[in-house]
């Protein structure tokens, strides 16, 4: 439905902060926005997904992204500070697991994903690789993509004392293809030709699937989530034209040029 | 003798050779920097800034004000709606609240300090220091004055409690709430999936906050809680049992229990027995208690609601005419007694709107043997045996209350505690504070604002 309702185009300024993973999207969706919008002016600023909803519940921002939901002490802080607020999907997302190029392992199931990031599986060739030390990367306990990635594939289970916690998502694409025995996830959209995205069985190992947007749309690929915007009832009326753009099928087509997975086809 | 000209021009080139070989180096300086543009200037300032903010982001300072007006059904009632009425008043204003708090966090440690400014004073509340270590970052060790860990309802800010007031049962056995002592806290990080256990246990001298302890004993405190959400967050769920054992000196010769002096348990007649078998001037009077606490929030479509109970019983050493921890060695005679009691709350948003609805529920009887008639009842009682008094009996509390947030800084509530006393035939106007006879009206109504930064 409101994919089909007419954009309003009027000029605001607000500010849009938090998850790493939302931030190419926000950027991009900003960027034409405010081209059709003479005299708008978004600012987009990363930090993760925690950065964000705080940020909104202190009054420092317009609009949390978020690559999780807001969490119960989040919103029982909201009803504290008296703000009203509205949740909305505006995309999905796919993690794809990177290796570095020269590393001939391609594909994995979620068990051995799970023996590798909780430590378990220290070597490649314990899953057919090169006798090679395996080096963990992952993203920091403040990421949203952090916690969907320990909930959905470890199976809620800690993460090796040894992984590198990284800063951001860049970081771990850097790393991963500076390293040979390593091993990360990221966000479909910061995917590089640097690094090789696997192949993921969640069914045991009867089928591999790659990470793609098709892949991730036709829900073929197990590893996918939505992404949020969290904005104030109060706030609506400069956030909404925006947010609609969002959802109309010309920011829609931005979502899946970006390399997110949009809502509907 | 007229100088040469020509000398007087190489004297002049000389001094100025001279002058500008000395001064050569700041005008090079001064030259360097003033060619600066805005840009080479930029990241060394950026770096400065980010430098200082860096040190300043580890201080937090916070507060909150608490202005309030009260109304109560009886002039100079007591009260545990904010303290006793002075006689012949019904009605006051009072600064509730008048909390700074300044805490600096720097890598693994902390320090704290929270001072209250009323009209009643000035007064230190929290002191303490806590490191936690660097290598599991699961321990923590804190030690000063801050809030001793047994339970929920006294850790939970009175900035945030929906209730003006704590429950009667942690205003009489915990006055003033912290403590001066040292604790372990156990708590894996967020990195953990046993991130929801949390452990708490120390040892605290026993005699408040603000007080230099009266005696060598030292009471533990252990506290233990889960907390868990569920994957869409719409449910959440707190359980938690807290332990307390410790006692303090007998400051006089005489302690007395409770005991029933019929024997029968059928129709108990009890009274205090006084123990003057020996001098009990230094022993230790034992104080222990066992508590329970639940926290459950849903998020409803009316809007989030949360229910909270906490139940404590144990033993609690007092005075004739008090159940409440001394902070100071009483000087008159002891009095054990097995207490019980407890509060519920149901805290209603309305939706996503700025109001809230609060329901509180508050039972606290701090002589559990007696009940009903039983209190005061001295017929019968051999001699030298006391008879209970009104300090026994049993009080129900019931409060209601309306919250208003303006913003994340302003609130305003509004809230009734209708008070409810055990009544007794055996204690009639014993005093008009003290008659047991009927429910005394002793109702409070309280409005208050709150300001918090």
């Amino acid at each position: 439905m409101t994919l089909l309702m007419p954009v309003m185009m009027t000029a605001q300024t607000f500010k849009i902060k938090g998850s790493d993973t939302v931030l190419p999207l926000s950027q991009a969706e900003a960027e034409s926005y405010m081209k059709k919008n003479q005299g708008s002016a978004i600012t987009v600023t990363g930090g993760g997904s925690g950065v964000g909803l705080s940020a909104i519940i202190s009054g420092t921002t317009d609009i949390a992204q978020a690559s999780r939901k807001m969490k119960m002490d989040e919103k029982v802080k909201m009803q504290e500070a008296g703000k009203a607020f509205k949740e909305v999907i505006i995309a999905y997302d796919a993690l794809a697991v990177v290796v570095n190029q020269a590393n001939p392992v391609s594909q994995l199931t979620r068990e051995q994903l799970e023996g590798i990031f909780t430590g378990k599986i220290t070597n490649w060739k314990e899953v057919g690789g090169e006798d090679m030390k395996i080096v963990t990367y992952s993203r920091e306990t403040s990421s949203g993509t952090y916690e969907f990635f320990k909930e959905h594939v470890l199976n809620k289970k800690n993460f090796a004392t040894t992984a590198l916690l990284m800063p951001a998502t860049g970081a771990i694409i850097q790393s991963v293809s500076q390293t040979k025995g390593a091993i990360g996830y990221v966000g479909l959209a910061y995917l590089e030709s640097k690094v090789k995205a696997l192949k993921v069985s969640y069914d045991g190992g009867k089928n591999y699937i790659l990470p793609s947007v098709e892949n991730a749309m036709n829900k073929s690929y197990p590893i996918t989530r939505p992404l949020y915007y969290y904005y104030l009832i109060a706030s609506e009326k400069s956030v909404l034209p925006f947010v609609n753009y969002i959802l109309s099928a010309e920011g829609q087509k931005i979502v899946q040029d970006q390399g997110y997975v949009p809502l509907k086809k | 003798m007229q100088p040469n000209p020509n000398m007087k021009n190489k004297r002049a080139l000389l001094l100025f050779a001279a002058v500008s070989l000395l001064t050569a180096p700041f005008f090079k300086s001064t030259a360097q920097e003033t060619g600066r543009t805005g840009l080479d200037t930029l990241p060394a300032a950026v770096e400065k800034l980010q430098s200082d903010y860096s040190v300043l982001s580890r201080l937090k300072l916070s507060g909150y004000i608490q202005s309030q007006f009260q109304l109560a059904d009886t002039a100079g009632i007591e009260s545990f709606a904010g303290g006793n009425f002075p006689a012949g008043i019904d009605n006051r204003f009072s600064v509730r609240r008048g909390r700074f708090k300044l805490a600096y966090d720097y890598s693994f440690s902390q320090y704290v300090i929270q001072v209250d400014v009323t009209e009643k004073g000035v007064g230190i509340k929290d002191a303490y220091v806590s490191f936690t270590e660097p290598w599991l970052q699961s321990f923590a060790v804190t030690a000063g004055v801050f809030d001793r860990p047994f339970g929920y309802e006294i850790s939970y800010s009175s900035s945030m409690r929906e209730s003006p007031e704590r429950s009667r049962m942690f205003q009489t056995l915990f006055p003033g709430e912290r403590d001066l002592g040292a604790k372990l806290t156990f708590q894996p990080p967020k990195t953990s999936r046993f991130n929801f256990i949390k452990v708490d246990a120390g040892l605290f001298s026993g005699a408040g906050p603000t007080v230099i302890d009266f005696d060598r004993y030292k009471d533990f405190i252990g506290h233990v809680s889960l907390n868990k959400s569920t994957r869409d967050e719409r449910f959440k769920l707190g359980l938690g049992v807290s332990y307390y054992n410790g006692g303090w000196r007998q400051g006089t010769k005489y302690s007395y229990s409770v005991l029933d002096f019929t024997g029968s348990g059928t129709n108990p007649l009890y009274g205090f027995m006084i123990d003057s078998t020996t001098t009990r001037v230094g022993d230790k009077l034992r104080r222990e208690y066992f508590g329970a606490d639940a926290q459950l929030i849903l998020d409803l479509p009316i809007g989030i609601t949360q229910l909270r109970g906490e139940f404590i019983t144990g033993t609690q050493p007092g005075i004739e005419k008090s159940s409440v921890s001394p902070s100071t060695q009483p000087s008159t005679d002891a009095y054990l007694r097995n207490f019980r009691g407890g509060y519920a709350y149901l805290i209603q948003n309305i939706g996503q709107s700025r109001n809230q609805l609060v329901l509180k529920y508050d039972v606290f009887d701090p002589n559990t043997a007696v009940s009903g008639n039983q209190l005061g009842n001295s017929a019968g009682l051999p001699s030298g045996v006391k008879s209970t008094s009104a300090y026994d009996a049993k009080y129900t509390t019931f409060g209601f209350g309306w919250i208003y947030r303006f913003n994340s800084q302003v609130k305003i509530t509004a809230y009734y505690d209708w008070v409810i006393n055990e009544t007794s035939s055996n204690i009639v106007n014993a005093s008009t504070l003290k008659d047991l006879s009927n429910d005394r009206k002793d109702n409070v109504f309280t409005i208050r604002v709150q300001y918090k930064f």
